[in-house]
């Protein structure tokens, strides 16, 4: 890269003052080298970002700084700044500020390309041959275009400003109108360094590992095995048999939560069954319901979640090669042993990624214990109950308590824990290891 | 040639860029002078339209269009309409309005809309020009008051009150209840008078048939459970609701109001701890299952719906299924608590049930191009004729004091209850969203207590109440400081 930059500007430096024209005025080279159409668009691209650093590009990067100076008063009709707006736009002017870099250096190498072209006495191309190869040799550009700007404003923004919203104080009070302003790694230090606030980040965060583990785990297990089960010959009905899961599949997972939660309340279909038959209610979901809640989210995430791992599961399976079944059941391997040495292996090398994005999903599972066991701080737990994940946590601090500044670093915080994860996972399993094993 | 064009192409790149200077002025300076008198000026705004955000069951009940009707004949001449704003209830007026959305006029609770008030994203409203003005209570004004820069301003108006309410079923009574249930003989019975009645005739009913109760609720809600702490000295915040540094849920004698819950939740059954009973209350009482139960005004209707389908049931036309329910179905105000908080006393004296409570109202939107035109709507929609058949409409209880003395009955009390300051009403400062699941997680902790084995109680006595009731302050504290 740097060598890359080194030869850049050491060919500049040697070049014609048409190329140093372009660097003044983008296009400038090509123009003067008869490209007119090409330098035309780099000069309008030039106008077009001055135009826009000037009218407001340049005062939102300085209220990327500032966050802000005067308050807005709704009674005085002084509309003032809001920080957050300001954040937003500045994040916005600074990628704006990086395209410009790229096609401003991209209009530096044109320029040279050009001038090296018409020394070695070929006739630079056309504008429209150009064009026609945006649509043939460079049509990657043409296609990836709009995409990388999609990302840039709707993935890249949100979450650069999802990072930055951790190093100001945003939230509590300091809402607008009232002015945000940056507090460097203060909330990363308030997180670790708080006496309440540690230990229950603690105590969730082994709880929540566990639960992702043990739930991806079941999840995988019981949707395999029922695919499993579905695929045997001596299974009648299949298509039928297959259409409940998938029912249960498509009933929005709210509702099914919902649901969940009446039939386990002390009001609900089993406690009065219980009744019915002389027993006391139980308080499956209750404040002292700390293990059973726990059961009770496993088994109805594995009620949401293991139709869609039988349907994969299904997919994979009638891709398997039957004759190492067969040739394994000459060689007296048992049923286990098949699903041991042929079908694990087998399904593990093509779902890792899946299990992967299975295992970030119940790491960052919000709906169940919010459903089925929302709205309880308990002993030893700040402003959290026992079955709170961080993500209920993050729910509770962060829009229960509006202190965004803090939810939005705990989110980082997972981020780093997840994508850890993930990564060690990924890079020692089969899937990435032995990637030419299957194909 | 080529030099000429590279020249003309900075000449006019210099020239488009000065074009693009002068950066519009997005700090407008002042376009109102700030306090109500400037701009409420009296001087209404012509031909203009204005939105107005009211309450779902007043638009579904036909109110509503009564109401705009009204307004929009009165002052045609103006050419001012008022409309149905047709947005949800839920409204973010603090990101909103500024950018121009949002209505002109609201009409919420008063926690609802005092959260607006310190962001001063509703208007500060000249309320004794107002006709409604000395027809209202203080203590309902001040629902609406608030300091802002060492100024108290008041930023809505009260139209009704809104408090828990006790519902029984006449019907339900024992036969011999004038004889051994009407102590003073003033035809009213004793268990909707106080609560040591109502807990012992809940002891005597479940005793009787171990399927029906006699006083079920869902000890969870911390709107309808609260109201026993503050009876005994509790409050929510110091200073008048102002000062969340002071939490005082543990104030005062407030643990022998925790110690009168966990002692009605011995006479209920499990489904105290949590909300599901809540939504099947309504066919609970209609069932005979439950014998009375506390709710809101506004659930009157479905009460009775209930009931009068249950009447149905049982054989009844229509018509008599209806009259049967309208003499038969009973809502009314709290019953009297023991001094002691002991509902096992055999004389006890008793003293008021305080309750917490809303007032809702109207607001003015800081964002409204015609603020005037929205006080002359705000000063017309609380008019004695209006608030009056809002009344025939809705059922609500009117927080006008001419209105409430015409209407009479539940309405005169519950004006009087909040007079004597028995409704406390809900604070109007952003700190009120912290109260609710700490409050919660004791109240169904308590709730709990009452099925726990002897041995794993954990509110055995007065002073476990207190060290109960003092957690749940302290966490209320901690979800509003510890992170600011």
């Amino acid at each position: 890269m740097t060598n890359r930059f080194k030869t850049l500007i050491k060919n500049f430096i040697e070049s014609s003052w048409r190329v140093k024209l372009s660097a003044v005025l983008m296009g400038g080279a090509q123009i003067s080298y008869g490209c007119i159409g090409k330098g035309l668009l780099f000069f309008l691209t030039e106008v077009a970002a001055v135009a826009y650093f000037v009218n407001r590009g340049i005062s939102d990067i300085e209220g990327f700084f500032t966050l802000g100076t005067t308050k807005a008063d709704a009674w005085t009709g002084t509309l003032g700044d809001n920080s957050v707006v300001m954040l937003l736009m500045g994040i916005f002017a600074w990628i704006v500020l990086g395209i410009f870099v790229a096609i401003y250096v991209t209009n530096l190498k044109d320029a040279l390309a050009v001038e090296a072209d018409v020394k070695s006495g070929k006739k630079p191309k056309s504008f429209l041959t150009e064009l026609k190869e945006l649509l043939d040799k460079k049509f990657y550009i043409t296609v990836l275009v709009l995409p990388v700007i999609g990302v840039c404003i709707f993935n890249v923004l949100p979450i650069i400003f999802m990072i930055l919203i951790s190093f100001t104080n945003y939230g509590g009070s300091i809402v607008p109108p009232e002015l945000v302003d940056w507090v460097g790694i203060d909330n990363f230090k308030k997180i670790l360094t708080l006496s309440k606030f540690a230990p229950t980040f603690i105590r969730i965060l082994g709880w929540n590992v566990l639960w992702a583990i043990l739930s991806t785990t079941l999840n995988y297990f019981a949707g395999l095995g029922l695919a499993l089960l579905l695929n045997k010959d001596c299974v009648k009905g299949k298509a039928f048999w297959r259409a409940f899961p998938v029912l249960a599949y498509a009933i929005p997972g709210f509702i099914t939560l919902l649901a969940f939660k009446f039939m386990f309340s002390y009001g609900g279909p089993i406690n009065e069954i219980i009744r019915m038959n002389g027993g006391t209610a139980i308080g499956f979901l209750d404040l002292d319901a700390k293990w059973s809640a726990r059961i009770i989210g496993l088994i109805v995430n594995c009620w949401i979640s293991v139709p869609s791992i039988m349907l994969l599961a299904t997919g994979h399976l009638s891709n398997r090669d039957m004759s190492l079944y067969e040739a394994a059941r000459i060689d007296g391997a048992t049923p286990l042993q098949q699903f041991k040495k042929l079908t694990l292996p087998f399904m593990l090398f093509a779902t890792t990624p899946v299990l992967l994005g299975q295992f970030i999903g119940n790491f960052n599972n919000f709906g169940i214990f919010y459903f089925l066991r929302g709205g309880l701080y308990l002993d030893g737990y700040f402003l959290a109950s026992d079955t709170d994940l961080l993500i209920n946590w993050l729910y509770n601090l962060s829009i229960d308590n509006n202190y965004y500044c803090i939810g939005a670093a705990i989110s980082l915080i997972i981020f780093a824990i997840t994508s850890v994860i993930s990564l060690v996972v990924y890079v020692n399993s089969p899937s990435f290891k032995e990637e030419d094993t299957f194909q | 040639m080529k030099k000429t064009v590279a020249l003309a192409l900075a000449s006019t790149m210099l020239i488009a860029s000065f074009v693009g200077c002068g950066k519009s002025e997005e700090k407008s300076g002042t376009t109102k002078a700030g306090g109500e008198n400037s701009i409420f000026s009296g001087e209404l705004e012509e031909n203009v339209t204005i939105q107005v955000l009211e309450n779902d069951t007043a638009i579904s009940k036909g109110y509503f269009s009564q109401l705009i009707d009204a307004f929009n004949k009165e002052y045609e001449k103006y050419g001012i309409t008022a409309v149905d704003a047709n947005m949800d209830q839920y409204l973010d007026l603090a990101n909103d309005g500024p950018y121009g959305y949002g209505p002109d006029v609201l009409y919420q609770a008063n926690d609802v809309i005092m959260q607006y008030a310190q962001g001063k994203h509703i208007l500060p409203l000249p309320v004794e020009q107002l006709d409604c003005y000395s027809q209202v209570p203080e203590a309902a004004w001040d629902a609406y008051k608030v300091d802002v820069d060492g100024q108290t301003y008041t930023c809505g108006v009260p139209v009704n009150v809104q408090c828990p309410m006790m519902y029984y079923r006449k019907d339900l009574l024992p036969e011999d209840w004038k004889e051994n249930w009407d102590k003073d003989g003033n035809d009213t019975p004793d268990m909707v008078e106080n609560w040591n009645d109502m807990y012992k005739f809940s002891v005597a009913r479940h005793s009787e048939d171990s399927n029906k109760y006699g006083y079920m609720k869902s000890l969870y809600d911390v709107y309808f459970s609260s109201g026993f702490l503050f009876s005994y000295g509790g409050y929510i915040f110091g200073d008048n609701n102002t000062n969340p540094e002071n939490i005082g849920f543990a104030a005062g004698d407030s643990k022998k109001g925790a110690w009168v819950l966990s002692q009605l939740a011995t006479a209920m059954n499990e489904d105290c701890i949590d909300d599901t009973i809540t939504t099947n209350a309504y066919s609970k009482l209609a069932d005979g299952t439950y014998f009375a139960t506390l709710s809101t005004p506004d659930t009157y209707t479905t009460f009775y719906d209930e009931l009068v389908g249950n009447y149905e049931e049982e054989g009844l036309s229509e018509e008599d299924a209806k009259a049967k329910a309208d003499e038969k179905l009973v809502m009314t105000a709290l019953p009297k608590l023991p001094e002691s908080g002991d509902l096992s006393d055999e004389n006890p004296s008793f003293i008021d049930s305080k309750m917490m409570g809303g007032v809702n109202g109207y607001a003015i939107s800081s964002y409204t191009k015609s603020p005037n035109a929205c006080l002359a709507f705000v000063d017309f929609a609380t008019k004695y004729e209006m608030i009056m058949l809002r009344n025939e409409t809705l059922g609500i209880s009117p927080a006008r004091e001419d209105v409430a003395k015409e209407v009479g009955g539940l309405s005169q009390e519950m004006f009087a209850n909040l007079e004597k300051g028995n409704i406390v009403l809900m604070p109007s400062i952003k700190e009120v969203g912290q109260i609710w699941t700490p409050g919660q997680t004791f109240f169904t902790d308590l709730a709990k207590d009452a099925f726990r084995a002897e041995t794993e109680k954990k509110y055995k006595d007065l002073d476990s109440l207190q060290t109960g009731l003092e957690d749940m302050s302290q966490q209320i504290h901690d979800a509003i400081f510890t992170l600011e």
